[in-house]
C-alpha cells in the first residue's frame, strides 16, 4: 500500500523529550484496516500529533467509509 | 428485507402513481411534464413529450377529445386546464422533435382493412417493432372520418405528411382495392393477423363478424384478427381510435409472439390512480382564454395557462418531514435504497447514515394516505444491521454511552419515600429531565409525596429507548428486565412517568406494569399554590412525539395550562401530527446538521414563546434559539423568579453533571446518605469559553472527556508544547474514541482552547 503523507510544519514540541516533530512512517489502523502513514513523530518517545484538520477532515472520511464498508 | 416485503412497500408509497390526466388519457400522455415545459415556454420540451407517446401528434394533438380534462384536478380550484387547446398550440407551431426508432424486422405479416386513424396507428406501432405492415383500403385517400373535420381543423397537407411518415417505417399503403368476400378471405388467410378497421364502411359486408369483439384484446371470433376504431353510439372520437388502434397493435405483437393475450394489461387504456393529492389551501384560478379564438394560444398565454397546472403529485409526508427533504427522498425511493444497501455483500453501504437517520416519530405514517410505516422499516434496518454487525460502530456509540451513563451507580438510584419502607406509588422522572432541569426533578418529586398517600419512590435511570432506537434489541431487552425486576422486586408501585418516551417505552414494552403520566397525576392531585404570575401572551404547546397516540395525556396537559392561568394557541403540527425535536430515533447524535434542522423546524411552528413537557424537547427548542420553557417551569417556579423561557440548553456535559448531581444532592438532602467519592479526574477543574463548548457539542465531546486528557497528561507528562503560546496538546483513547485537548494551564485548573477527535487507533509510543 502506497504511503500518504500529512507532513507539515508545525510549532508544536514534545515536551518530556524536548525536541521538535520529526516525519515518519507509522501504521494506523481502524475496523481491521492498517495504513502507512507519514506524520509528526517525536523521534524519541514516538508521540504522534494528528492536528485538528487531519483528525476532523480526512481521518473522520476514512472511518466512515470503512465503517460502511 | 425480503423481495416481497420491498415489493408491498412500494406499492404502499403513491407518489409515482400516474397523474389524474395521464390516468384518464387512453395512451397516458405525460401531461404534467408537459404543461410544465410549456409553462416555462419550452415548446420543444412539450412537443418531445406528446411525441414520446402520441401517435401522430400532428393529427391528434389538433383534435382529441381529451377525456382527460374532467380529471384535471384543477377543476377543484377553478377551471380544468385546456389541455386539447394547448396540445393544438404545441403541434401547429413545433415540427416533430422525438422521431421514434423503428426495430430490426421481424417475422409477421400483418393486413389492416381500411384506413382510418385506428388502422393508421396500429400499422405504425407494428412497422415500428418490425413487422411487416400493409393498409389496403378501397379509398383513395388516408384517414376515413378524419377528412370531415375540415380544413381548418386538420388541413389535409398533415395527412398527407401522415401517408409519408407511415412510408418511412415501411408501411405499405394501398389505395383503391377491389374487395369481394373471396378476396379478403384469400388476405385472411395470407396474413400471420388481421386488423379490420370499424371506420371503414364496408367492413359489415365481409364474412367477418367484427361488433362484439374481446374488449381486452379487441380479437374477434377468428384467431389472429382484431378489430377496432369506428364510430360509437355516441358518434366518432379521436381518442376512442388512438386507445383501440394501440390496444389491437399489442394484442397482434403478442398474437405474433405466441405470448398471452390478457396478461398484465390492467394500467392499459384509460385507469384509476390512487395519487392523491392536497389542494388546501390552493388559490381557485379560471380558464385563460386566448385573445384570438380562432388563431389560439399566443406563446405567453399558453404559458400562462399551462402555468395553472397544479403538476400534481402526494409528497405529503415529505412536505413535513427534515429527514425525508434532506435525503431528497420519497419512501419509495427510500424504501429501494434500503434494500439495495441491505444488498451489497462488498462495497459500500452508502445508505447506512439515511437508515441511521430518521427520527422514528412516525409522523409521516400519520400524514401518509396509505400510512406507509417508515419508522418501522428504518427500525427494522437498524435491528438486522446490528444482527448482521454491518451497523456502523460511531453511529450510536455516543448515545448508547450516554444511556449507560444515566443506568451507572453515578446516576441512577431507587429508593422509597424517606421514612417509608414501601411504594405505592414510583416517580421516574427520566433521564432527560435530570440533565436538563435536576431541581425541577426535586420539586414535582417532593409535591408527590405531600400529595400522594401511601409512599412515593423515586427512581433514577434511562428507560432504555437509546437502546431500542439503536437497533440493539439484545441491550434492549436486557435494559427493560432489569427495570422490571427493579420494580417488580418493590412491590409493583404505580410508575409516574414524566418523559413520554419513557411513558411509550414502559407501556409498549413492559405492559405487565403499572403506568400513569405526570401530567395526568398532576392534574388530579392539582398545582403547588407558588405559582408563576400568569403571562398576558398566549404561548404554543409543542407536543413531543412520544404522545403522538396519547390524547388523554395531550389533553391533560392542556387542562394543567389552564390552571395555571395561561392560554394555549395551537399550531397545526401539535397533537397526533406533531414533529420530533430531532433527539426521536437519535437523529441528532448520527446526524447533527439534520438533528438541528428538525428542532428549527419544530420551533418554527409557531412565532410565539412556546411550552415543551418533554426536557429533550425543551432542551433542543432552547438550543436552536427559540424561546421556550418547561411545563414544569411554570408548575413549580424558581425562587429568584428567573426566566423560564431563558433557560439554556446545558449540553451532553451539563446533562452528565446534572444528573450525578441530583443523585449526589437528594441522597444528602432527603435520605442522608453520602454518596460514593468521584472519580479523579473529576476533580480537574476545566475553564471553557462558550464557543468551545460549542464546538464540543458538535463534536460530541464531554467535559468529562477532556478532564481524563488532561489528568492523564499532567500525571505522565507526556504532551506537546507550543513555546509561543504556551499551549499543551495532548490527547488519551479511554475505550474507542481519541480525544485531543489543547490547554493552557491556569493557576487554578486548565484553560480548554480546543478539542477534537477521531477513532483511527495509533500507535502505542516507543518505550523511553
Amino acid at each position: 500500500m502506497s504511503t500518504f503523507s500529512f507532513i507539515s510544519q508545525t510549532t508544536w514540541r514534545c515536551a518530556p523529550c524536548n525536541q521538535e516533530l520529526q516525519p515518519e512512517k507509522v501504521n494506523v489502523s481502524y475496523m481491521g484496516s492498517v495504513f502507512t502513514v507519514e506524520l509528526m513523530v517525536c523521534s524519541t518517545c514516538g508521540f504522534v500529533l494528528i492536528p485538528e484538520d487531519l483528525a476532523m477532515g480526512k481521518m473522520h472520511a476514512v472511518e466512515q467509509l470503512l465503517e460502511d464498508k | 428485507m425480503e423481495q416481497q416485503l420491498l415489493r408491498t412497500l412500494e406499492a404502499t408509497c403513491i407518489q409515482e402513481e400516474l397523474p389524474f390526466c395521464t390516468a384518464a388519457c387512453p395512451i397516458h400522455v405525460d401531461v404534467r411534464t408537459f404543461m410544465a415545459c410549456l409553462a416555462k415556454g419550452d415548446e420543444r420540451g412539450a412537443r418531445r413529450v406528446l411525441d414520446r407517446t402520441m401517435p401522430f401528434a400532428d393529427i391528434v394533438g389538433r383534435i382529441c377529445d381529451e377525456p382527460c380534462r374532467q380529471a384535471c384536478k384543477r377543476l377543484e380550484a377553478g377551471d380544468p386546464l385546456a389541455v386539447a387547446s394547448l396540445e393544438r398550440h404545441c403541434v401547429t407551431g413545433t415540427a416533430v422533435v422525438l422521431k421514434l426508432t423503428k426495430l430490426p424486422e421481424l417475422e409477421g405479416r400483418v393486413v389492416f382493412f381500411g384506413s382510418g386513424l385506428a388502422s393508421m396507428i396500429a400499422a405504425l406501432d407494428l412497422a415500428r417493432k418490425g413487422r411487416s405492415a400493409t393498409i389496403l383500403t378501397t379509398d383513395r385517400e388516408i384517414g376515413g372520418s378524419l377528412r370531415n373535420f375540415g380544413e381548418e381543423r386538420l388541413p389535409l397537407t398533415v395527412l398527407d405528411a401522415a401517408v409519408e411518415q407511415l412510408g418511412s417505417y415501411g408501411v405499405n399503403i394501398i389505395f383503391d382495392c377491389q374487395m369481394d368476400p373471396e378476396f379478403v378471405e384469400y388476405t385472411l388467410n395470407y396474413y400471420d393477423a388481421v386488423f379490420m378497421d370499424r371506420d371503414w364502411a364496408p367492413i359489415d359486408d365481409f364474412c367477418l363478424d367484427c361488433r362484439h369483439p374481446d374488449p381486452l384484446t379487441l380479437e374477434v371470433d377468428r384467431p389472429g384478427c382484431f378489430t377496432g376504431g369506428g364510430t360509437g353510439p355516441d358518434g366518432y372520437s379521436v381518442i376512442q381510435q388512438v386507445e383501440e388502434g394501440r390496444r389491437a397493435a399489442l394484442s397482434i405483437e403478442r398474437y405474433l409472439q405466441k405470448v398471452s393475450l390478457t396478461a398484465q394489461r390492467e394500467r392499459e387504456g384509460a385507469c384509476a390512480t390512487r395519487l392523491f393529492t392536497d389542494i388546501t389551501g390552493i388559490e381557485p384560478l379560471s380558464l385563460i382564454l386566448p385573445a384570438d379564438p380562432v388563431a389560439g394560444y399566443t406563446r405567453q398565454e399558453a404559458a400562462g395557462e399551462a402555468a395553472r397546472c397544479l403538476q400534481c403529485q402526494c409528497l405529503e409526508c415529505v412536505k413535513q418531514c427534515a429527514f425525508l427533504q434532506t435525503f431528497k427522498e420519497y419512501p419509495k425511493t427510500l424504501v429501494r435504497k434500503i434494500y439495495n444497501n441491505q444488498a451489497v455483500v462488498q462495497g459500500t453501504r452508502t445508505a447506512n447514515t439515511m437508515i441511521n437517520s430518521c427520527s422514528l416519530c412516525g409522523q409521516c405514517t400519520l400524514i401518509c394516505p396509505h400510512q406507509f410505516p417508515m419508522a418501522e422499516v428504518c427500525l427494522t434496518t437498524r435491528q438486522s444491521m446490528v444482527l448482521d454487525s454491518t451497523m456502523p460502530p460511531s453511529a450510536h456509540e455516543f448515545a448508547l454511552q450516554d444511556m449507560d451513563f444515566s443506568l451507572s451507580a453515578v446516576a441512577a438510584m431507587f429508593r422509597h419515600q424517606p421514612g417509608k419502607s414501601s411504594s405505592r406509588y414510583l416517580f421516574y422522572p427520566g433521564c432527560q429531565l435530570a440533565g436538563s432541569a435536576p431541581d425541577l426533578v426535586e420539586k414535582t418529586y417532593l409535591h408527590l409525596t405531600r400529595h400522594l398517600e401511601d409512599g412515593v419512590g423515586l427512581m433514577l435511570g434511562c428507560c432504555g429507548i437509546p437502546a431500542h432506537w439503536s437497533g440493539r434489541q439484545e441491550l434492549f431487552a436486557a435494559t427493560m428486565e432489569d427495570f422490571s425486576t427493579i420494580i417488580q422486586e418493590n412491590g409493583n408501585p404505580l410508575i409516574i412517568t414524566a418523559c413520554s418516551s419513557c411513558y411509550a417505552t414502559f407501556k409498549e414494552f413492559a405492559p405487565e406494569l403499572q403506568l400513569r403520566s405526570l401530567w395526568q397525576i398532576l392534574e388530579e392531585t392539582g398545582l403547588p399554590e407558588e405559582k408563576r404570575a400568569p403571562l398576558s401572551q398566549p404561548m404554543t404547546i409543542h407536543d413531543p412525539c412520544g404522545v403522538r397516540k396519547e390524547p388523554e395525556i395531550r389533553a391533560s396537559v392542556r387542562n394543567i395550562v389552564r390552571q395555571l392561568g395561561m392560554s394555549v394557541a395551537e399550531q397545526p403540527f401539535s397533537g397526533e401530527l406533531t414533529d420530533c425535536c430531532g433527539f426521536g430515533g437519535l437523529m441528532q447524535f448520527v446526524n447533527g446538521p439534520l438533528g438541528e434542522e428538525a428542532a428549527e423546524r419544530k420551533g418554527g411552528r409557531s412565532s410565539l414563546d412556546s411550552l415543551a413537557y418533554c426536557a429533550m424537547c425543551r432542551d433542543n427548542l432552547a438550543a436552536s434559539g427559540h424561546r421556550v420553557a418547561h411545563l414544569l417551569d411554570y408548575c413549580f417556579p424558581a425562587a429568584d423568579q428567573a426566566d423560564p423561557l431563558l433557560r439554556a440548553n446545558p449540553g451532553f456535559s451539563g446533562r452528565h453533571e446534572n444528573r450525578a448531581r441530583l443523585k449526589e444532592q437528594l441522597l444528602a438532602s432527603l435520605w442522608q446518605e453520602a454518596s460514593a467519592l468521584a472519580p479523579e479526574h473529576k476533580q480537574v477543574v476545566l475553564t471553557i469559553a462558550p464557543q468551545v463548548r460549542e464546538l464540543m457539542e458538535k463534536r460530541l465531546i464531554l467535559e468529562d472527556d477532556l478532564q481524563k486528557v488532561i489528568l492523564q497528561a499532567e500525571q505522565s507528562g507526556r504532551f506537546l508544547e507550543d513555546p509561543q503560546t504556551g499551549h499543551r496538546l495532548a490527547n488519551h483513547r479511554p475505550v474507542r474514541v481519541t480525544y485531543w485537548a489543547e490547554y493552557e494551564v491556569l493557576d487554578s485548573g486548565y484553560r480548554v482552547h480546543n478539542a477534537y477527535s477521531h477513532r483511527m487507533i495509533l500507535p502505542e509510543g516507543k518505550k523511553v
